[in-house]
């Protein structure tokens, strides 16, 4: 049965990453000549797992979806147990079907568009790991497996954002991006720790039986820990501004990102959670709310944007509130297969979009009229509504503050104790390191600080004691005594000898025997 | 001829090999002694296959009478307790003929030499019988002597006559509390198990004493301050390989000894658990702050060397389960890790022709592989998890802290003092900009590499995965720390 080998759906393009990953580590095949094998090794790897999911979707046509596949214990302390389980329902078979449709789709669009650039290889390492992120996201059976997935793919998204890394944006974008991300991260971690806590598991089919049995609050709880994971990673608001500055990255990046597949891993939870969420309204009341100020919000900021980009973003935005919203409003099947369509055709306009503006010549097409009269509304959805600032202000700044009250409690005082040094220590050129090690002064068993001192100090004693009693009074000083001993015994070994003294001797001991 | 006698006879079956080639010959004295150090190994690590973990009663045991009247008896055995320190020996063994190339003069009486000390050092591991166990004992001796008086640095006659002085100095005591022990006892056997049943019903203070004799004899060679006078200058003007024996096993026979010793007199050690605490601790961090102290590498390694016996020491004081692994595997960690950091800084002088950090620098960009392998054992001298030093130190941490709480916080002060010297070394040695003096050093050839990462393998392997070697140990320790009502 193909459904024995759904580990390996995962796992392919894990590898080829990994292969990549050691091919450019150790030099092999990097450059312009290394390509092929490269493209290939992800190419096929994916297409190997696209392949092995369409024959377990004809499995699941034929016969049934296999539903939950455990193959073995992952980590297990106490009660605490975690499986390395996959769920192929109608819901992760469909939404594994096209993450690895559209994934080898801009794989292999990606091929010509990445052509001589010179992270070829760490692009298609990065989007390998993106791949399997994303089909672990999906397929996996528990939370936890998904986190992992969830954490992977948030980490390829780091790390495409920064793929310009020499540039400065690039790199604050993605530094942004990823702390964003966290916020969302945080919920899941709870999300998995109340399951544990409260339910006594975390695969998925667990926890949606334990949503008939278990109290409305608890759930509540559960799910409001994995609605804000959702909101965060599929941009809602108010945490949608991470996603314009993602646009860093390659096109077919940002397409399947934040465009098509990435952009939607919320919306997929909010659809694996369904029965969670239908047995607390007033989640269902904060999602349905969610989602429309979000598309309402996507909308306008979209009618005001100039570049491509921008404008699809937040166009996708707002259908993703849309899905939200329909979530909300419990209607869970429209939004699988809003999210389906919308993911196959936002992933065509991305791809198309940087030819498009090649092929069209008319003019940009202006805001409507109604709101150029509104130049006050204008103004703030071209700033975004300042969402940016106002989280720089509530937490950036305090904490970039707090961060640099610390460092300098941690200079002044810290740093003083213990004997740190000052800056990182780092010399540059060897003038510098002998002026700071002093060229041909000893100044091994030197201590800087207060406890530095103190330790100086201390070994100074103790070498003191060692050389003048220990090396000198005792090696040394053993051997000066038996030397001296010695040489006494030589003298009266050399008197033995003399023969009057033998006489002597033997006179003596005749008298001594008589 | 059972197979520890085999083990025995071995060495010195090579060494009779090596006298009757032609001086001369010495690339064929060499391949004998290698061939004859592996053989060794090969047939000390096949005891494994038949050791029973879960006993704590000697194995292979085989006895002959040897002078009835006196009784003495040939007797060898092993168990938790001394086979790792022989798997050990014969593993060290084996490296440092490999990392003997360097010798050039008098080739012949050097390999000789040197297994015919790898064959005392086996006897006292294996020895059942105190009047084998200290012929052993002294017979290492001989071999050394000679091996640092002849193959040693600038200052080797005085270091060799103070090694041998300081360590025949404690035999003695060790001989008369071996003789007042034989005395006191009706039996009249040297027998280490007789000797054992029968002293343990000696009175507190008798025991007291015969112990403390042990102490001094077992403490030179360790060694445990203040009696480590020796020890600075025999590692120093010593020949590398001797180094790398005399720090991986010479020292691991006095705290074996000390185990020995311990579990005869029960009454005796623990009337003395706080003295052997203290010296323990002192050791540690006296022995961490003069290493941190010195500028010459091989002082320095010497020097860290009593601070890491200084932990075996609390383990065999701590007199539990926990305490007395701990002990055994800082005795396997360390002869790893001293083994290991002698060969590469040996290997490192022989190449520089200098021994002071302050000449170094900047080696890991012209030395990648030294580099690596240096490290590695520092930062395992440190006892950072994933290494076996790590198991060794949490585990006489463990033992130290059920047994007297809070105070081994200054084991963990004597860690600390370890990580800095550590740190500072691989800093100097192979950070900063290039000097052009450290510019063409060449790195580890084949033959060292092979040496090196075999060491640094086992400490490294030990670290991931000390279940099979805390399994080796676990019943003789048990056995033990169950005399100790712990």
């Amino acid at each position: 049965m193909p459904s024995d080998l759904a580990w390996l759906v995962v796992l392919l393009p894990l590898l080829a990453a990994l292969w990549i990953a050691i091919k450019s580590l150790t030099g092999r095949g990097v450059g312009e000549a290394g390509e092929r094998t490269t493209e290939r090794a992800a190419l096929w790897s994916l297409a190997g797992s696209l392949t092995l999911l369409l024959l377990i979707d004809l499995q699941a046509l034929l016969t049934m979806a296999p539903g939950q596949l455990v193959y073995g214990v992952w980590l297990e302390s106490g009660t605490l147990q975690v499986a390395i389980s996959f769920t192929l329902d109608g819901l992760g078979l469909a939404m594994a079907t096209l993450v690895a449709l559209l994934c080898l789709i801009s794989l292999r669009f990606s091929v010509n568009y990445m052509h001589r650039e010179t992270g070829f290889h760490r692009f298609f390492m990065v989007m390998s790991l993106f791949s399997g992120a994303m089909l672990l996201i999906v397929t996996a059976g528990n939370a936890v497996l998904t986190f992992v997935g969830w954490e992977l793919a948030g980490l390829s998204s780091y790390l495409l954002i920064g793929y310009a890394y020499e540039r400065r944006t690039a790199t604050l974008n993605a530094t942004r991006v990823f702390v964003t991300n966290r916020i969302g991260d945080a919920g899941f971690i709870l999300g998995i720790a109340l399951a544990f806590l409260w339910i006594g598991g975390v695969e998925w089919s667990q926890l949606v039986v334990a949503a008939s049995e278990q109290e409305t609050r608890l759930l509540g709880v559960i799910g409001l820990a994995f609605l804000l994971a959702a909101m965060v990673k599929s941009a809602q608001l108010p945490f949608t501004t991470w996603i314009s500055r993602a646009l860093e990255g390659p096109t077919p990046s940002s397409t399947i990102f934040y465009g098509s597949l990435m952009v939607h891993a919320g919306v997929y939870l909010l659809l694996r959670l369904e029965p969670l969420f239908m047995q607390v309204p007033v989640l269902l009341v904060l999602l349905a709310l969610v989602g429309l100020s979000s598309a309402l919000y996507g909308w306008l900021c979209g009618l005001v944007q100039v570049d491509i980009k921008s404008a699809l973003i937040f166009s996708t935005i707002s259908q993703v509130g849309l899905m939200f919203l329909e979530c909300g409003l419990g209607l869970f099947q429209l939004a699988a297969w809003h999210l389906v369509l919308h993911a196959i055709w936002r992933a065509y306009q991305f791809l198309h979009a940087p030819a498009l503006l090649q092929l069209l010549d008319r003019p940009q097409r202006r805001a409507p009229q109604w709101l150029r009269r509104q130049p006050r509304l204008y103004t703030a959805l071209l700033q975004r509504l300042w969402l940016d600032s106002i989280a720089d202000w509530l937490l950036l700044r305090p904490t970039q503050s707090l961060a640099q009250d610390l460092q300098d409690f941690d200079r002044q005082v810290v740093t003083r104790m213990i004997g740190l040094p000052d800056e990182t220590g780092a010399v540059s050129a060897l003038a510098e390191w002998r002026k700071e090690r002093g060229e041909g002064r000893d100044t091994v068993g030197r201590g800087r600080g207060m406890a530095g001192r103190l330790i100086e100090w201390t070994a100074t004693m103790l070498y003191w004691f060692e050389q003048h009693l220990v090396l000198q009074g005792g090696g040394e000083g053993l051997k000066r005594a038996i030397d001296l001993v010695g040489h006494y015994l030589q003298q009266v070994e050399y008197l033995l000898g003399q023969p009057r003294y033998l006489l002597l001797l033997i006179m003596a001991t005749f008298v001594v025997i008589l | 001829m059972g197979i520890l006698t085999l083990l025995l006879v071995l060495p010195l079956f090579g060494a009779a090999l090596i006298a009757a080639l032609p001086s001369d010959s010495r690339q064929m004295i060499r391949a004998v002694a290698l061939a004859t150090g592996l053989l060794t190994l090969m047939l000390a690590w096949a005891l494994l296959v038949n050791f029973d973990t879960a006993s704590s009663a000697m194995q292979f045991y085989e006895m002959h009478h040897w002078n009835a009247r006196m009784g003495t008896s040939f007797a060898l055995g092993i168990d938790g307790f001394s086979l790792p320190m022989v798997l050990l020996a014969t593993l060290l063994g084996f490296v440092a003929l490999l990392a003997s190339g360097g010798i050039r003069q008098s080739v012949k009486a050097y390999y000789l030499l040197m297994l015919v000390l790898e064959a005392a050092m086996l006897g006292v591991f294996m020895a059942q019988d105190w009047a084998l166990f200290y012929l052993f004992w002294e017979s290492t001796l001989i071999p050394l002597f000679f091996l640092i008086n002849r193959w040693g640095g600038v200052n080797r006659q005085g270091a060799s006559l103070n090694f041998f002085l300081y360590t025949m100095g404690g035999s003695v005591f060790m001989l008369i509390s071996l003789l007042v022990l034989f005395d006191t006892l009706p039996g009249h056997s040297f027998a280490m198990v007789e000797l054992a049943g029968a002293a343990v019903e000696l009175p507190e203070r008798t025991q007291l004493l015969l112990f403390l004799g042990f102490l001094v004899g077992f403490g030179v060679k360790m060694p445990i301050f203040p009696m480590h006078g020796w020890l600075p200058l025999a590692h120093v003007e010593a020949p590398s390989p001797v180094s790398i024996l005399l720090s991986g096993i010479l020292l691991k026979m006095g705290s074996y000894g000390l185990v020995r010793a311990a579990a005869m007199l029960p009454q005796g050690v623990e009337a003395l658990q706080w003295i052997l605490l203290t010296l323990a601790l002192v050791s540690l961090i006296y022995g961490g702050l003069l290493a941190w102290r010195q500028s010459d590498l091989k002082a320095m390694i010497a020097y860290s060397s009593v601070s890491h016996m200084g932990v075996v020491l609390v383990g065999i004081a701590a007199l539990n389960t926990a305490g007395l692994t701990g002990a055994v595997m800082q005795m396997v960690a360390h002869g790893l890790v001293a083994g290991a950091l002698f060969l590469l800084i040996g290997l490192l002088y022989e190449r520089t022709k200098t021994r002071d950090i302050n000449d170094y620098s900047s080696l890991v960009r012209v030395t990648p592989r030294f580099a690596v392998l240096t490290t590695l054992a520092f930062v395992a001298a440190v006892g950072l998890p994933g290494t076996v030093g790590f198991i060794a130190e949490l585990h006489a941490i463990i033992g130290g802290f059920e047994r007297w709480g809070w105070l081994v916080l200054l084991l963990s002060f004597g860690v600390m003092i370890s990580a800095a010297y550590a740190i500072r070394t691989v800093g100097r040695l192979f950070t900063g900009p290039v000097r052009p003096r450290m510019r063409h050093i060449t790195d580890l050839q084949r033959g060292e590499m092979l040496a090196a990462s075999v060491l640094t393998a086992a400490i490294l392997l030990l670290g991931f995965f000390p279940a099979p070697a805390l399994r080796l140990v676990s019943a003789s320790v048990a056995q033990l720390s169950s005399v100790f009502g712990a």
